[in-house]
């Protein structure tokens, strides 16, 4: 079933989950532009945005753990998930490769996020029809 | 539907320095989709002078301002998809 | 696919400034036209004699001195802020151009973005 959508979307998250209120909106959004059959192309998280792809968020039972849920979202609808890098590692979010690399103690990026470089965010914003941003509110 | 030049997502509250200035920068051309802390504008004593005002009604009904919309249009997240795509660039204050 | 980055928060006291840089330079690395525009409490990034080694951090203020070399099209700073924190031909660092940022102004871009 080849998806033939010609609207694609780059979602930038810059906020934190649990700080700001920026992954629950970009998932509303992500969730209403593939249900339109829109394509996203790509979700970029940067600066605090990075803690959405960690793998050790654990809130309340009654609360929505939107690591979870977004990680679930991209392995659904195959959307790359990528951390910005310098974010990341600035913030202590790393996969096993960086973990190596720095000799860190332990790795906690979240399935299936993957950590890559600006580039990521700049290809993105040159392919896709809209680049959208979700910052942290106040 | 009337074309929207730049649609203004805003979702800093009326008292945020971010939210000044995103007023400052709106023409009569462009929409304002207040989303977030941002619909706390649809509280506020004046109503900002965008072209197209529009608010996302899952963040304006958390805040108990479903029913006071004024001139604002509430659209949903789908109605948030089309506006971005129908106005020719989007800027997310 | 010209793009501007606009930096509205102060300096040192939050990393967005350094990341909103950061996009800069990768647009300008990828060879997209990109341009700087400073606003609010922005504008005191573009201070001259920043020395924030007592905070532990570096100063930006070569970062942006280089940011023509490195193809940044155009470092902008929106007038009527740069009269509130008295910021004049004087104090600001080289390669500043002064501008209103208004409607008009975001017309001659096709993308508009902050870091955070």
């Amino acid at each position: 079933m080849a998806e033939t959508a010609s609207v694609t979307f780059t979602l930038v998250i810059t906020g934190a989950p649990y700080s700001s209120q920026a992954p629950q909106t970009a998932l509303g959004f992500a969730q209403a532009a593939v249900d339109a059959g829109h394509r996203i192309d790509r979700v970029f998280l940067y600066g605090d945005g990075v803690h959405l792809a960690s793998a050790l968020c654990a809130p309340p039972s009654d609360e929505t753990n939107w690591s979870e849920a977004w990680s679930q979202f991209l392995a659904d609808h195959s959307v790359p998930g990528v951390a910005c890098i310098a974010s990341a590692l600035r913030r202590g979010l790393v996969n096993e490769t960086e973990q190596k690399r720095y000799e860190l103690p332990a790795a906690n990026l979240r399935a299936p996020f993957e950590i890559a470089g600006l580039g990521e965010w700049v290809e993105g914003r040159i392919k896709s029809t809209r680049t959208l941003y979700f910052h942290a509110g106040d | 539907m009337t074309a929207i030049k730049t649609l203004h997502i805003l979702n800093k509250s009326p008292d945020h320095p971010r939210a000044a200035k995103c007023l400052e920068m709106v023409s009569r051309e462009d929409g304002l989709l207040l989303i977030g802390g941002g619909v706390l504008f649809l509280a506020a004593a004046k109503l900002p002078d965008a072209g197209k005002l529009f608010a996302l009604s899952p963040d304006a009904d958390a805040r108990g301002l479903g029913h006071l919309t004024g001139n604002a249009s509430a659209v949903d997240f789908n109605g948030m998809v089309a506006l971005s795509l129908q106005a020719q660039r989007v800027i997310s204050w | 696919m010209s793009t501007l980055i606009m930096i509205d928060q102060p300096p040192y006291g939050a990393w967005t400034g350094r990341e909103a840089l950061d996009m800069a330079f990768s647009l300008a690395a990828f060879d997209q036209p990109a341009s700087l525009l400073f606003t609010g409490a922005g504008v005191n990034w573009l201070r001259q004699a920043q020395e924030a080694g007592g905070i532990g951090q570096k100063s930006v203020e070569k970062n942006l001195s280089a940011a023509p070399i490195f193809g940044i099209e155009a470092i902008l700073a929106d007038r009527s802020a740069c009269n509130t924190y008295g910021l004049d031909e004087n104090s600001l660092i080289e390669g500043v151009t002064l501008v209103d940022a208004d409607a008009v102004l975001l017309t001659n871009y096709d993308h508009t973005a902050f870091a955070g």
